[in-house]
């Protein structure tokens, strides 16, 4: 027999609350920005306090894939105009943003101690939410490497192509080493998007996983596997959310699903 | 990491693809039937440290424990797992965890081999599971033997009677040890022998000592039937209780109409390899092979269709 955990329900929440949770894929063009926003939709549908980030460094597009024009951005913490919790808007989808800024660049060109400044503010504004969902830029340079490093959890983002299993595995790679012996603490999942079927997803993962087993030596877990729905498209191009339009496709079950997981 | 993808009409030709590109040291990563052959994936790890890897980057302060658990440690939650197999089994893919962490094994019904006796709780399934084998048996041209020792129950013989007829095999009743060699020595060029055995108390102490001695009565392999759907600590009990009888079988019932699998789980903890998983009516065809990737998917299959529901979205 195992002995119950002692933690109090208290304490438990005491330990949730301001969850970081990244989300990044290496290749871009995978359903990164639109799997945040849905992910961080999820979650206030089940009473969490979320702040979602455009972290998307140089193209962040949060606001374009819901329709927003926000007053205030991440720009404007940056150059010290505006506090982080000042610049946050809410949206009707029941979720707190932070907008980039498409095009700025403004996070990219930051050097790393005032990258640290603005990830120690976020860090600060998270004590406020239950959840903060980081959506992370494609690739896997220096600050994006930074920011998927500082949070709790990070979810990596991978389809069926092998471009896109290669460049996760680096970015599960990447954070490993950048982990090491801390990897369990902000430990990297994987997400499996665009599955042809839920068994095609399953064998992505087990690909994935093998990989990281073998080379790594270490197995991240799977934290859901979302299944190629038209509706996500249809979603997008009409700026709004797809739990709000098309709440019962399987897509949507699927990430309410894997939201169950992280709300815990 | 290199990834590339090989087909070929048979899977050593495709590890020879692999092998002469990639050289010995790539990895199999997955391999998949396709319409003409098969595909594998394969990958290979770049030796050394890539440049990118020296970039320093300082730890960042103050990580939080995450409270992530994956869809199918929360699948086994709702069947009851317990916590230790729940670990075990956290890192997935489910089907591999489960090959990797419970036993799965065949009955052995070959031709020769020692009798089989099904036992277990009452009402958990022997005779229909006697009857489903036999079915099997017949339908592969094999005509098996069956016994009842189970002269207890009112009807019990008559219900399996009723299928032997219908299977054109005798059924032989033997309540006692004496009675159950006898049958023995009429088995034919070593046909399988089953064996139903009355559902029995492994507590009481009476009752165990009857089973022992059927056991030893008869030389059987002994494979437990147990439901699906009742109290997982339970099942381990029952489970363990028949493993020190010499039982390193089981056969899961009631997969169809059981929403909770976490009895099955237990037994398979205890020591038991899972043989058998009863999963619809019929006697052709309501029992088949247990196997990793159908416990799997039974597993997986309750807690999604089980979903919350999702509220229709404000206007």
């Amino acid at each position: 027999m195992t002995t119950a955990p002692t933690l109090t329900p208290s304490r438990t929440a005491a330990l949730r609350a301001g969850q970081i949770v990244a989300v990044a894929s290496g290749k871009g063009g995978v359903g990164k920005t639109w799997f945040a926003i849905t992910l961080a939709h999820a979650l206030a549908r089940r009473g969490r306090h979320v702040l979602l980030f455009d972290g998307d460094l140089g193209l962040a597009n949060v606001d374009i894939q819901l329709g927003l024009l926000p007053a205030h951005d991440i720009a404007s913490v940056v150059a010290g105009q505006r506090s982080l919790a000042a610049a946050v808007q809410h949206h009707q989808g029941g979720f707190d943003i932070l907008a980039g800024r498409s095009g700025s660049g403004v996070l990219a060109a930051l050097d790393p101690a005032a990258l640290d400044g603005v990830l120690a503010a976020l860090r600060d504004a998270a004590g406020a939410y239950d959840h903060v969902v980081l959506d992370l830029g494609a690739g896997i340079e220096r600050t994006t490497r930074r920011m998927s490093g500082f949070a709790d959890l990070l979810l990596v983002l991978a389809t069926e192509e092998p471009t896109s299993l290669t460049d996760a595995y680096a970015v599960l790679k990447l954070h490993h080493a950048d982990r090491g012996a801390d990897a369990a603490s902000a430990e990297a999942r994987i997400v499996v998007n665009q599955a042809s079927t839920m068994a095609a997803g399953a064998r992505t993962y087990a690909t994935l996983a093998r990989a990281c087993a073998a080379f790594l030596g270490h197995t991240p877990k799977l934290a859901g596997i979302i299944r190629r729905d038209d509706r996500v498209r249809d979603a997008i191009r009409r700026q709004t959310l797809l739990l709000l339009r098309h709440p019962n496709t399987s897509a949507a079950v699927d990430v309410e699903l894997l939201a169950d997981g992280v709300a815990g | 990491m290199r990834l590339k993808l090989y087909r070929a009409p048979a899977m050593a030709a495709a590890m020879r693809m692999v092998r002469a590109e990639l050289g010995p040291d790539a990895l199999i990563l997955s391999s998949r039937r396709v319409g003409d052959g098969v595909e594998i994936t394969a990958g290979l790890e770049s030796a050394g440290p890539e440049p990118h890897m020296a970039l320093p980057i300082p730890a960042p302060a103050a990580p939080r424990t995450s409270q992530l658990s994956a869809p199918h440690v929360q699948a086994l939650s709702f069947h009851g797992a317990s916590p230790a197999l729940r670990n075990k089994l956290a890192a997935g893919p489910l089907p591999f965890a489960l090959a990797a962490a419970l036993r799965f094994a065949p009955l052995p019904l070959a031709a020769g081999g020692k009798p089989l006796l099904l036992a277990g709780p009452p009402g958990a399934g022997k005779t229909l599971s006697i009857v489903r084998l036999a079915t099997r048996l017949v339908m592969a041209g094999t005509m098996p033997m069956v016994i009842t020792a189970d002269g207890q129950r009112a009807g019990a013989t008559e219900q399996l009677a009723a299928f032997t007829r219908l299977l054109g095999i005798d059924l032989l009743v033997a309540s006692q040890p004496a009675a159950l060699e006898r049958a023995l020595a009429r088995r034919r060029d070593g046909a399988p022998v089953l064996i139903d055995s009355a559902g029995a108390d492994l507590f009481d102490p009476a009752q165990r000592a009857a089973l022992a001695e059927l056991a030893a009565a008869t030389g059987a392999a002994i494979a437990l039937v147990l439901p699906a759907g009742i109290d997982p600590a339970e099942a381990a009990e029952i489970a363990a209780a028949h493993a020190e009888l010499g039982a390193r079988l089981a056969i899961a019932t009631r997969l169809d109409v059981a929403r909770r699998l976490g009895s099955v789980l237990a037994a398979a903890e205890a020591g038991l390899a899972l043989a058998e998983a009863g999963i619809g009516p019929g006697a052709a065809d309501g029992m088949v092979p247990m196997t990793p990737e159908l416990l799997a998917r039974r597993l997986m299959q309750l807690p999604l269709a089980a979903a919350p529901r999702i509220p229709e979205p404000a206007a």
